[in-house]
């Protein structure tokens, strides 16, 4: 009886492995030509050159069959790029250093914002942020495990302030205790909940100012677009089309020029926000993704790539170096 | 009974460790999207203690949530175990506040109670009550007709005699809804913990998936299991003993 049992078992347990295996590679077997390119976050302005190169049929100009897909909380690109459920993704640069220290065979083909996004914000009512100092016996706002967190604790090791000089306060998605006070900075993306913030307490006579970790010697890097180095050395030709197309969409879009054609876009691809909440989120975005217009879209920035990659060390979420250089691919 | 259950359990994480061990070895996965067996178990060494901790917090909330639910469900359960409007209006309230996801109540909990004790405990309760009310209600609103015509034909019939009478002939029932509910309990406090609680294994779940580490998720999902099988195999003992001493004594108790 029990040697049955057990025979059962193990039958199921193969059947199971095959069965996964089977399923997780058949897209790779089946040698179709669309291209997965896996986001990291939803439908937004954020996104406003991924989308505008599909829509505007940029990657079909390079002869590429390209499927933008949102990514959300719980996705990550890295992962779909190993399993070959993607070819490109976004990913985060704390992200990418992970995997690699990991041994994941990922690259960076171009970095998306020039600026972080992830920014905090206080209300104009209260005494301003000047300086790290000026965080010194205020309520702070982080994501416990967030990249928020990452930065904040750098922030203030470098300045030398203790985590008791201050009071950090966990957050998540609802606002309620930075609309009633209880916590005075709070973490947001500048261009996506720092302007509807914004446009909420302006209704209500309050208004906000950011505080960007970038201006006190953090430099974190955000979204930037990744892929496996199996799909860098087999087929170079389509990464450099794919490359090329993206970035062209990103030009279009952050173009004040194409404002019109760019939120018409957004609109198709996200009916929930409203047009002039995405005109708002379109601008902010342009001043990160394109702050310096005298230089490319999609530049890697290997200074900031380093930095973040010490931050990383320092905050002990890597136990050793991982070279990033080596994963990030520069023309 | 609980060596069984914690054995079963081991079986099953294993099996789960092993196959997701095969499809890493198979399909040649880096460490970052399976890790592998070295790097499980240093991490489960290095967090074990605080995970520890925050089992025990969360199942903590969960036994006293499910506590709540069971009182309420019973309460509740058996005033509209009669096929009343009253009983009825419960049912398709329960059916329907069911239906709704927790993590979009969740927020609003959050607001009014902020991120502490009471949401998870709320959530917790409201997770476990709505199906255990269901199923207490469905218990108690089948009629013994056998035992209970014979009160009814001679005018004998209390409404706590035909509690107790129904409660009797289904404590089996009602013994494994008590039990397996310690489930929904535990399911509901780790939901509240990882929508937004500081605290539990759901907040510590959470922060392993910001920083993409399913090690730490193994190794939590691990802890889970065993005090949930702990949880529910005391669960399964108690309802064991009350069975066999309601069987004993019952009789006489009757009038």
């Amino acid at each position: 009886m029990k040697k049955n049992t057990l025979q059962l078992f193990f039958i199921l347990f193969i059947s199971c492995a095959v069965f996964s295996v089977s399923m997780f590679t058949a897209p790779s077997c089946q040698g179709e030509e669309t291209l997965n390119y896996r986001l990291k976050w939803l439908f937004n302005a954020s996104v406003a050159g991924d989308i505008l190169a599909e829509d505007q049929n940029l990657f079909s100009g390079e002869s590429l069959d390209v499927k933008v897909k949102a990514g959300g909380p719980e996705r990550d690109a890295i992962r779909e790029l190993e399993m070959g459920y993607a070819a490109f993704g976004v990913a985060s640069a704390d992200q990418v250093i992970r995997a690699r220290a990991k041994g994941a065979p990922v690259v960076v083909i171009a970095q998306l914002f020039q600026v972080n996004p992830l920014q905090w914000i206080s209300k104009t009512n209260k005494p301003a942020i000047n300086t790290v100092e000026d965080l010194r016996g205020r309520t702070v706002g982080i994501t416990y495990g967030g990249n928020d967190e990452t930065i904040m604790k750098t922030l203030l090791a470098r300045a030398g302030i203790k985590e008791n000089e201050l009071t950090l306060s966990s957050v998540r998605y609802d606002y309620t205790p930075f609309y009633m006070d209880k916590i005075e900075v709070w973490p947001v993306y500048k261009n996506a909940q720092g302007i509807i913030i914004g446009e909420k307490l302006r209704k209500e006579g309050e208004d906000i100012r950011f505080f960007n970790p970038g201006d006190h010697g953090v430099q974190f890097v955000a979204n930037s677009v990744v892929t496996s180095e199996k799909m860098l050395k087999n087929h170079p030709d389509t990464v450099a089309r794919f490359k090329k197309a993206l970035l062209k969409g990103w030009h279009m879009a952050m173009n004040p020029a194409n404002q019109e054609m760019a939120l018409a876009v957004l609109e198709k691809y996200n009916k929930n926000t409203p047009r002039a909440l995405q005109e708002k989120q379109l601008t902010a975005t342009r001043d990160l993704v394109w702050p310096d217009r005298t230089k490319d879209i999609g530049r890697i920035d290997v200074k900031a790539w380093q930095q973040t990659e010490q931050i990383m060390l320092e905050q002990g979420l890597i136990k050793s170096t991982v070279k990033i250089e080596a994963a990030l691919i520069i023309p | 009974m609980l060596v069984r259950r914690i054995l079963q359990f081991f079986i099953v994480y294993a099996a789960g460790i092993g196959f997701l061990l095969a499809l890493k070895s198979i399909m040649g996965l880096s460490d970052y999207v399976i890790p592998g067996p070295l790097e499980i178990w240093t991490t489960s060494l290095a967090v074990a203690n605080s995970y520890l901790y925050d089992v025990l917090n969360t199942l903590g909330v969960a036994m006293i949530g499910q506590i709540l639910s069971i009182i309420m469900a019973f309460s509740i359960g058996t005033a509209a175990r009669k096929s009343s409007w009253i009983g009825s209006f419960i049912k398709a309230a329960a059916y329907n506040i069911q239906a709704y996801p927790i993590v979009a109540v969740a927020p609003i909990i959050f607001i009014l109670l902020g991120d502490g004790f009471a949401s998870r405990l709320i959530i917790a309760a409201m997770i476990c009550y709505f199906p255990l009310l269901l199923s207490v209600v469905s218990i108690m609103s089948e009629p013994i007709t056998d035992i209970e015509h014979f009160y009814l034909a001679t005018g004998r019939m209390r409404w706590q005699l035909e509690i107790k009478i129904r409660a009797f002939e289904n404590i089996r029932k009602l013994t494994t809804v008590i039990s397996g509910s310690a489930t929904l309990a535990m399911a509901g406090t780790i939901v509240a913990e990882f929508i937004a609680a500081n605290a539990g294994i759901g907040h510590a779940i959470r922060i392993a998936l910001y920083q993409s580490d399913l090690s730490r998720i193994l190794t939590a999902l691990f802890l889970i299991g065993i005090f949930l099988s702990l949880y529910q195999g005391t669960l399964e003992w108690m309802g064991e003993k009350i069975i066999k001493k309601w069987v004993i004594v019952d009789p006489e108790e009757i009038p």
